[in-house]
């Protein structure tokens, strides 16, 4: 204990010191933010937040009708018109095509995500292919199209960024979320090495990973989700997505590399800190303090969903 | 002095939570089907699997690198393999190949592309072409196996074993999409265990380093050189070397193999959520997790200066 606390100001020390990439502030006022899959759920919160922020933004997704919905809602409650863009992002030529007409990016927000959870055994080969062409293809196309303007932009001293949304479920798998976790998890090793690629054009990743959260598209993944899903995930808790936005936006800003938004999630980044980048010294101290503590945590998490599972299993043989 | 008590208190703790628990899945007289097989690990696994005892299937796209391979096999041990020829993409043939191999103990998904390159500059196919061959041809293979060996009369411990790599730990410059699509690797993983533990049927992931194949000695030709230079820091090694440990993991059940010094420590860095059944091993994560982030923030730190020093030397040279 006292050891701990002597050496406690060498470590923080040390870390200040080697934390990459520096610190950065990436401002929002006044700069196009572009988000794909912005006409519901998390995007469309996103856009609120970012338009009451001072941003120009742009949002993209399948549908006009709803496009043109939430440029209303958004209009109505701002004052503020937002650029649409219909495209799919399993169309790379749509996409580069909406990105080129938007105009130079600024902070790319690659949200656009499908679920659909089940059983891998039970679950269509269809669904899966469609988890993994939008939630990551989809995310290639997208960043793949924005990111030549984004490297040649005009003033490179401003810090850009680009954000991509993953989950709880891109931290850690769990049951009936084979494909979606998949298709979440490879988005970090997309993030990790992005940024080893982008930092010299002064552009800086996010990954930010929320819970369940209140949004149509979540209503319609409970109406399907195995009970066992239901089960192991109750731990993560559930946020509104206006929530989901602010504190989005706010990581985006600081240029965290992990953006955790909630209590659960804050423990869940420290457990999966791994070799992902930390420009915060003090989240830093933090992630080294109390990563034995998280592995316990983790493990018992893993000790309570497993006998979950083998009771569930269970209880299924005795009907 | 409070060590003393807490040590113990902590091992007999983690001894009590571990899970999945402990098992030992036998490797001969059982069928071991492996993706991949006609060259580099999938050969040496296939080669370390006859002389153990097995009855081994290879599946790969070249027929003609088939028959090389089961001659070799033939010449090395005087064990027969069965040999299937099929692309990892078109789940018909894949399905077609694992009904005449049949019934399967040990599923090693081990086929893999990998094209390093600058995400910038990588061309979209190659992309696409690691995602579907890496990512989702591994759902297609675990879908086409899944079946038979949830229905096995031999209710014995199975494996469904995935080859990732490094880089499906960390992410680093021009491994975008092969990081994503073994990123991916690790989200299957840790939920179709908890899918598939009631049928005792037990997930690995093996993390072998750069590895002396044909595969690697094409991916190293135009391996973009900030890439050689960051992932000096791990080392090589052989074929026949990963596929011994590779094995000894699948025999274990560990969920997550790796295959060297640096894979160690990797994998600790990384143990996040994945489940642990050695409480030993629980045991060491817990101990060296906190110190293992800040091995790897320096790491992060010394390859963020590496990249800043290219950029530089890059600028001069064009002036």
């Amino acid at each position: 204990m006292l050891l701990a606390l002597l050496l406690a100001p060498f470590l923080l020390l040390l870390l200040y010191f080697i934390v990459r990439p520096k610190p950065v502030t990436i401002p929002i006022k006044n700069r196009h933010v572009f988000i794909t899959g912005g006409s519901s759920g998390i995007g469309l919160a996103l856009a609120h937040k970012a338009v009451s922020e001072g941003a120009r933004v742009s949002i993209l997704a399948r549908s006009l009708p709803k496009l043109e919905e939430a440029q209303k809602s958004i209009r109505l409650a701002h004052g503020v018109d937002v650029a649409i863009f219909a495209a799919d992002v399993r169309d790379y030529d749509a996409v580069q095509r909406a990105v080129n007409d938007a105009g130079p990016i600024d902070v790319l927000v690659v949200n656009q995500g499908v679920f659909v959870p089940q059983a891998l055994e039970k679950q269509g080969l269809d669904e899966i292919k469609f988890m993994i062409d939008v939630n990551l293809m989809g995310s290639f196309h997208v960043i793949k199209a924005a990111l030549p303007s984004m490297k040649s932009r005009k003033d490179r001293r401003q810090p850009a960024s680009i954000a991509l949304v993953s989950s709880q479920a891109g931290q850690v798998g769990i049951y009936g979320y084979s494909a979606y976790s998949a298709s979440k998890f490879g988005l970090r090793g997309l993030a990790e090495a992005l940024q080893q690629e982008v930092i010299s054009d002064n552009i800086y990743i996010s990954l930010i990973f929320p819970p369940d959260t209140e949004t149509p598209a979540f209503e319609e993944e409970r109406k399907i989700r195995p009970e066992l899903t239901d089960i192991i995930t109750s731990s993560g808790g559930l946020l509104k997505a206006d929530e989901v936005a602010s504190k989005t936006l706010d990581g985006i800003k600081a240029g965290n590399f992990s953006i955790p938004l909630n209590l659960e999630g804050r423990m869940l980044t420290i457990a999966t800190a791994g070799v992902s980048p930390q420009s915060s010294f003090l989240m830093a101290f933090l992630e080294v303090a109390l990563a034995s503590l998280a592995r316990i945590v983790s493990l018992f998490f893993l000790w309570s969903a497993y006998r979950s599972v083998a009771k569930w299993h269970f209880q299924k043989k005795g009907a | 002095m409070l060590l003393l008590i807490l040590l113990p208190l902590l091992v007999l703790t983690l001894y009590l939570i571990v899970r999945p628990r402990p098992v030992i899945i036998p490797i001969k007289d059982s069928h071991v089907f492996i993706t991949g097989g006609s060259s580099g690990i999938g050969l040496a696994l296939a080669h370390q699997a006859a002389f153990e005892g097995a009855r081994v299937s290879l599946l790969a796209r070249s027929l003609k690198k088939l028959e090389e391979a089961k001659e070799s096999i033939r010449i090395s041990s005087g064990v027969e393999v069965s040999i299937f020829a099929a692309d990892v993409r078109d789940f018909d043939a894949v399905q077609k190949a694992v009904k005449n191999a049949g019934p399967i103990d040990v599923l090693v998904v081990n086929q893999g592309i990998f094209v390093p390159q600058e995400l910038e500059k990588q061309e979209l196919d190659e992309i696409k072409f690691m995602i579907d061959v890496n990512l989702m041809g591994s759902f297609n293979v675990i879908k086409a196996a899944l079946p038979l060996m949830k229905e096995r009369k031999d209710r014995g411990p199975n494996s469904i074993a995935l080859m990732s790599s490094q880089a499906g730990q960390v992410g680093i410059y021009g491994y975008t999409a092969y990081s994503a699509s073994k990123f991916g690797l690790r989200g299957l993983a840790e939920a179709l265990q908890q899918e598939v533990i009631s049928d005792n049927i037990h997930v690995s992931l093996i993390y072998p380093p750069d590895t002396d194949t044909p595969g690697f000695e094409q991916e190293n030709k135009t391996r973009p050189e900030l890439t050689k230079i960051l992932a000096a820091s791990s080392g090589s090694m052989k074929a026949d070397k990963v596929a011994k440990i590779a094995l000894k993991g699948i025999r274990s059940g560990t969920f997550i193999v790796p295959c060297n010094l640096e894979g160690h420590a990797l994998a600790i860095a990384t143990a996040g959520l994945s489940p642990q059944r050695s409480f030993l091993m629980a045991s060491v994560e817990v101990l060296c997790i906190g110190f293992l982030r800040i091995v790897a923030l320096y790491f992060q730190w010394n390859w963020y200066k590496d990249i800043e020093k290219w950029h530089e030397m890059k600028k001069v040279s064009e002036n």
